[in-house]
This record gives C-alpha cells, structure tokens and sequence, in this order.
C-alpha cells in the first residue's frame, strides 16, 4: 500500500496540471522526488552572499537520465527565494515554481550534476558525511 | 572624551610607524575614483606619493598583484556595464599584465577568462580557478602545464610562495566559508578556520595563513554602530586573523567594532599587514591601514564587545591610509 501512495500522487499530478516545458528540456536529467526533510535551523540568509542548499529528495520517479538507489541530495540555488525569482547573474539558468521548500513537499526536478561543477560558490550541505552524487536544481516545478 | 583620546594616541603612536615604513617599497591598490570607476594606485607604504597608474574612466581595473620578483603587475581589467561584487571581482573582465607602472598593459584572454589567475612561484606560471578545477599555466607559452581538483575552493585563490599549497574560501564539511589549505603536489585539503572566513592569503614563509573572519555569536554592544551598516543584531563585524597552515595557532591581527576587516596582506618579509577596513560589508570606500604583526593583536576604535573578548589586546599603532581595496606590496624599487 505504501509503494502506490507515490504512484497515486504522480498520476493525481499528471491529470491536474501542464507540465513545465523547462522541466523537460533542461538538464540531463528529470525526475519527480519527494523533499524528505529541512534541515533544522534557518537558511543563511542571502543579504550579502549567494549559496546552495542542499536538500535530500526521495526519487519516486526518473523520466530522463539514469539515478542509482531512490535518494538523492539536490543543492538549491538561494532557498530563501521563489524559484522564479532565484535567477541572477550568478546563478545560470534556474527556475520553477516552487515557492518555498517544506518537508514533504514534491517537486518535478531537472538536475545537472555534479553540483560543484555547475555553481562555483558557497555550498551549505548538512549531508556531506554522507556520500553520493551532489545534484544542481535547474528547475524546480511544483508536482503536488 | 575617551574615544578622542583614543584617537589622539593612536596618531601619535602612528607617526614612528610611518616613518619606519616610508621606505619599503609600494602598495598597489584599487580605489575609486571621482567618476565613479575603480582605477589601479600606487603609494608608499606610509600613504605618501600616491598616484593613479591606470586612469581609465571606461573601465575598472582591480585586484593588483605584484610579481614575486615586483616586475610585472596582473589584475583584472572590467567593463563599466559589469556590477563589480567585492566576492566575485577576480572572475570579472579581463586578465591584465603590465610593467609595475601600469603602462604596457596587455590584455590576456577575453572577458571572465582565467577566472582569479595568480601568480606562481617564479612569476612563470599562474593558477587559475575555474569549475572543474585549479589550471596551471605557463604563461609565456599560453599552455595549461597541470590541473588539480579544487577540492571545494570557490573563489579568491592564493598560491604560496614556495608554491606548495594553496589557499581560499572552500566547502569543506558542509560548510562554506571554511578557510582551507589545499596541498598542491598531493590534493590533500584541510580547514585553517571554519565559518565565515574569506580573503585569505599567505605569509612569506608560506607557513602561516593571513585572513579574514566574522566569529559567530558576537555581543551586540553597540546598536548605533550596527544601525548605521544596517546589519541585523547578530551578524557581527569581521576582524583579521593568522594562523598556521594547518589550522593551528589561530591569532587575531586586528579588529575593531563598526569595520569589517579585509583584504589582509603582508609585506614581503611578513613585517607587517595591510587590510581594509570597511564601514559596510560588501565592496565600499573603505580606508586601509597597517599595523606590525608583533604588535597584534591589536583592537582598534571604541569596540567594546571586541575588548571583551581580546582583553589583553594593545591599543596599536595603527597607521591609517587612504581608500583602497584588495592591496598588495612589494618591496621592489
């Protein structure tokens, strides 16, 4: 019963929303995740210094590219912002609609990796004693 | 009446100081000029004979390095379109060499190419820092000789004059902001000091590590101060730094409440410091100063949550000089 609530929450997506062409096209790869926690405590905040968060997913489905096992840690570019607004000089092409990240939440993510090879600047990753491939969110799309 | 007094022995303890330093050698500088661009300075180390070396109104041209021998300068040539950001100036514009007097300047590359080239050991070769890694590169012969993981520094890169290490703001352990040493020949990496740390450089003897850093939990004890740079109460004022490369022995060089205290480097025979010392965070008109190394740790201003933390800090001298930012000093001719 626990494996069909994802697939029922994907398909319940499916039928109720135009997919983001963004979400299909950038990256190399899409898939749909569960955010699966916020690390306690608040995210720095972005006054003076831009930076990426990193956020553990839950992989409920890959619809382009090649994932291995079902978690996987996503740096955020400024999570502080909507990602419609995240976009800056700095950043690189990066979006969504997505505006704010809660626990529990899904999202449809195309993602570049590794991440330290996509953003060359501060990275905030509570995980790191954790190992396994860093992601870059590019877009970000709302898939609940 | 204490703070004037402050004042009034601070510029009296300067004045040997300046006298002592008048001589030994130059200080390149960036510092804008009153048509609002940023241009390429030269002056002695005691603030005397301070003249524009660039004056080019069109563009900015920061972050000055002198050569390891004082016979070339590079830095980075930026066009006025480009918003300069005070962490991100050395990947903007052009890489840029030219004789110590600025002129003979040559552009090396096209815009945000060699993103915070260096200097290498014997002036030879530079290290650049881009995504995928840490270029070295052959100057004259315009070739990449080796590359290296940049095992998560990310910006203001500073290769030692023995040309073993590297230093510069990393991810490291989760955090940013964590100044690391990363060994040059073996890859390995360790922090110097971890949490909110940047501008790193070294000391002549490529041992010890100079640098910036804005502690966590400082007190509050002065609203106005931190109202007038529109901070928030817990964001706290960066001082100056030193420690061994290994992250021992870490020892504040200089702070004082209401500046954030950057761009620390030393005089070739690691003397003496030179810092900026900026009203806001962030880039700004922001005067320098030098002090002696002996002499730290050194509290400058009123600064009474600092004094309580570095009670046996002496008073100075502090040699106060004009706007600049990110300098650099040779003691060439």
């Amino acid at each position: 019963m626990k494996r069909l609530i994802p697939l029922f929450l994907l398909l319940t997506f499916s039928c109720s929303k135009p997919l983001d062409p963004n979400v299909q096209k950038l990256g190399t790869t899409e898939v749909t995740a569960q955010l699966t926690e916020v690390p306690a405590g608040p995210f720095p905040s972005n006054d003076l210094y831009n930076y990426a968060y990193v956020f553990r997913y839950k992989v409920l489905h890959v619809h382009r590219g090649k994932i291995d096992g079902d978690t996987i840690f996503v740096g955020q570019y400024n999570p502080l912002k909507a990602r419609a607004k995240a976009e800056d000089q700095d950043s690189g092409k990066v979006g969504g609609d997505v505006e704010q990240f809660r626990a529990g939440d899904i999202h449809r993510l195309a993602l570049e990796a590794p991440l330290d090879q996509q953003w060359m600047g501060g990275i905030v990753d509570k995980y790191f004693n954790i190992k396994g491939t860093r992601y870059w969110a590019i877009w970000t799309a709302k898939a609940n | 009446m204490k703070f004037h007094l402050f004042l009034l022995s601070s510029v009296l303890l300067a004045a040997p100081l300046a006298t002592e330093v008048h001589n030994k050698g130059w200080i390149l500088f960036s510092a804008q000029t009153e048509k609002g661009d940023w241009d390429l300075f030269v002056m002695r180390p005691d603030g005397s004979e301070r003249r524009n070396i660039t004056n080019t109104p069109n563009a900015s041209e920061i972050g000055g390095r002198y050569s390891p021998d004082g016979k070339r300068i590079l830095f980075r040539r930026i066009p006025q379109t480009v918003v300069i950001r005070h962490d991100k100036w050395g990947a903007l514009g052009q890489l840029t060499f030219a004789n110590p007097d600025g002129s003979g300047a040559v552009a090396y590359g096209g815009n945000d190419e060699f993103p915070w080239a260096v200097w290498g050991p014997d002036g030879k070769q530079m290290a650049t820092l881009t995504k995928t890694g840490i270029e070295i590169w052959d100057i004259a012969e315009k070739k990449i000789v080796r590359t290296l993981d940049r095992k998560g520094i990310y910006q203001q890169l500073f290769w030692s004059p023995d040309g073993k290490y590297f230093t510069g703001p990393a991810n490291l352990f989760g955090e940013n902001w964590t100044v690391a040493r990363l060994n040059a020949l073996t890859g390995e990496v360790n922090p110097v000091n971890r949490f909110q740390n940047c501008t790193a450089d070294w000391f002549p003897d490529s041992k010890r590590v100079i640098f910036s850093s804005r502690p966590a939990n400082q007190e509050d004890a002065d609203a106005k101060l931190r109202e007038a740079a529109n901070q928030k109460p817990a964001y706290g004022w960066t001082q100056l730094f030193m420690a061994n490369g290994d992250g021992t022995a870490v020892k504040l060089l200089y702070g004082e409440d209401g500046r954030h205290i950057y761009g620390g480097a030393t005089s070739p025979d690691g003397v003496y410091v030179i810092f900026t010392r900026s009203p806001i965070d962030g880039i700004t008109k922001s005067p320098m100063g030098i002090v002696r190394v002996k002499d730290g740790p050194i509290i400058g201003g009123e600064s009474k949550a600092l004094r309580k933390v570095h009670p046996d800090a002496h008073e100075g001298p502090v040699l106060a000089l004009p706007e600049g930012f990110e300098p650099h000093w040779t003691y060439a001719k």
